[in-house]
């Protein structure tokens, strides 16, 4: 079926771009891989699940609400792994409509096309590697957010949270407030990089009072709370049962049975590095985005980027960057007019909710030193238990790139296909190289987007049916 | 003390039997948060020991919680519980 535009992802900027699209007339279809939109922050509850709403459920709601209102079809609960048409047609032949193949939620294979597509494909979780980050029991920042909100589940009964930015108080107060232990908070940042940021914050006095009401519920319940601290060890023989952390020069042991820590988080670009679009890497905003204008259009015609996967500025600024990627595109294919003031108004939206997201995301930025610290023993691609060692002599051995460090070693190779082990093992390389990190590239964007089963491709088929030629004599 | 936080109301639990024994949860929980919740974080061995199957990203990205449901390879943290399933190492 034929749509105007398709919406890749349905988290906050997705949801916005969508019903910002259908409701101006344009024939809009939003594909989303869980069972409901909302993305990472705004995530709805399983169905029968009902807990006492908070901020975020209700922002959420709304969101939810205005997308249904709007007329915009929703595809929940499937995978999108193959995108063509745009540039991706042979040289010299027209763009051809953008083509999305997904696998339903029912399992059965499906393909829209809509002559313009926004990308709102949202972030994933940077890990910085250390001995044992594999084990069970270790598992991401993020993840453990998606645990407490979406779940309503601890992810153990005594926990350390460790890495970086506003999350790690955010699920340490959740998991006080769900009835375990915190071990402890290690925070990779120093008081006086919070310090530096407060100026910025106070454009959201609301993030400020809330971050403040987390640190003192942990401090009122006398959680260590360690700052310039990183996580040397996680230890256990099947499972976690002790964090090595190192402090300040001192290094302690806490006894826990769950350990979540992140160190950022990083825009999923694999939609337009698939594409060929141009890309910028700027740390500031998590690593590698697309190069964009005013309007959120990547350097690829009719293809735009929204949300923190364009660069990571937070739930609260990306609803206004999805509308405003939705009315470029408006403008674009010639759908309504008199978009100009609402765009005006969104714009301004964007700039007051960038403020403050960007004090946090360089809190998460990528830190040399945390890079610098890896050891050699530790895996940094878990598919294919690459380390660093494995990295330093790919590097030795002439491999430049992070795409000729695929050919050396397998990094990135694996069903993950680089997203947790791309960021670091580019910094790895870089440092083995001793060249900045932008120097070492990104993985080339390939197809299948996600693991999809060969049937799915495929199709059904009768294997008797296969027209076989009789053998040539030699 | 169980990890599920009090105060949710939820559905009624249901039973799927894991790795060889029936564990309650309930329908609508993910796989992967029910096994965490039954004690059972290792969800297989995986390739090498120091890497073994197990929930890390809870959101469809590592592809570490690979297992079977019902005979059908699956990522444990998308996919939804449901009475009588039959969960397995991939």
């Amino acid at each position: 079926m034929m749509f105007d535009l398709a919406v890749l992802g349905g988290g906050p900027a997705g949801m916005a771009a969508a019903t910002e699209a259908a409701s101006r007339g344009a024939r809009t279809v939003l594909l989303e891989e869980s069972p409901l939109p909302g993305g990472q922050v705004y995530c709805a509850p399983p169905q029968g699940f009902v807990a006492k709403p908070d901020r975020d459920r209700r922002d959420g709601d709304a969101l939810r609400a205005a997308l249904a209102a709007s007329g915009a079809e929703l595809r929940t609960g499937c995978r999108v792994w193959g995108l063509g048409g745009g540039p991706l047609v042979p040289a010299g032949a027209d763009a051809l409509p953008f083509t999305l193949s997904a696998l339903g939620a029912d399992g059965v294979p499906f393909e829209v096309s809509a002559r313009a597509l926004i990308l709102c494909c949202g972030t994933h979780e940077r890990i910085i590697p250390f001995p044992g980050w594999t084990l069970p029991g270790v598992i991401g920042l993020a993840a453990a957010t998606i645990l407490l909100k979406a779940q309503g589940m601890l992810p153990g009964r005594r926990v350390v949270v460790a890495g970086a930015g506003p999350l790690l108080y955010a699920v340490a107060a959740k998991v006080l407030a769900g009835g375990a232990a915190v071990a402890a908070v290690a925070d990779v940042a120093t008081r006086g990089e919070w310090l530096r940021a407060l100026p910025a914050l106070a454009a959201r006095p609301d993030l400020l009072a809330q971050g403040a009401a987390w640190r003192a519920r942990l401090l009122a319940a006398g959680v260590p709370v360690l700052s310039g601290a990183r996580v040397v060890a996680a230890e256990g023989d099947d499972v976690l049962s002790r964090v090595r952390i190192l402090a300040r020069g001192v290094e302690r042991v806490v006894e826990a049975d769950a350990l979540c820590v992140g160190h950022g988080l990083v825009p999923a670009t694999e939609a337009t590095r698939l594409f060929r679009a141009r890309h910028l890497h700027r740390p500031e905003d998590g690593g590698w985005v697309p190069m964009l204008d005013e309007g959120q259009r990547t350097s690829v015609r009719f293809l735009y980027a929204a949300g923190d996967g364009a660069g990571v500025r937070g739930a609260a600024a990306a609803p206004a960057s999805g509308r405003i990627a939705a009315l470029a595109a408006l403008a674009d294919l010639g759908i309504g007019e008199g978009h100009e003031a609402r765009r005006a108004e969104q714009a301004a939206a964007l700039a007051r909710a960038t403020r403050a997201g960007a004090a946090m995301a360089r809190m998460m930025a990528l830190r040399p030193e945390m890079v610098a610290a890896v050891p050699r023993e530790a895996i940094v691609c878990r598919c294919e238990g690459v380390t660093r060692a494995a990295i330093e002599q790919a590097a030795a051995d002439g491999a430049a790139t992070l795409n000729q460090l695929k050919h050396h070693t397998r990094c990135g190779m694996g069903p993950c296909q680089g997203r947790m082990c791309g960021e670091a093992a580019a910094a790895l390389l870089a440092d083995a190289r001793g060249v900045p990190v932008a120097e070492v590239g990104f993985a080339t964007g390939r197809m299948p987007l996600r693991p999809v089963p060969m049937d799915a491709i495929l199709g059904r088929f009768d294997y008797a049916d296969i027209p076989v030629p009789a053998p040539a004599p030699i | 003390m169980d990890l599920r936080i009090a105060g949710i109301a939820r559905p009624p639990p249901v039973t799927i039997a894991a790795f060889g024994r029936d564990i309650q949860a309930h329908p609508g929980e993910s796989v992967a948060a029910a096994l965490i919740a039954a004690g059972q974080w290792r969800f297989g061995e995986g390739e090498d020991p120091a890497r073994p199957r197990t929930a890390f990203c809870m959101m469809g990205v590592c592809q570490q919680c690979l297992l079977r449901v019902d005979g059908r390879l699956v990522q444990a943290c998308l996919t939804p519980i449901v009475a009588g399933q039959v969960v397995t190492p991939a």
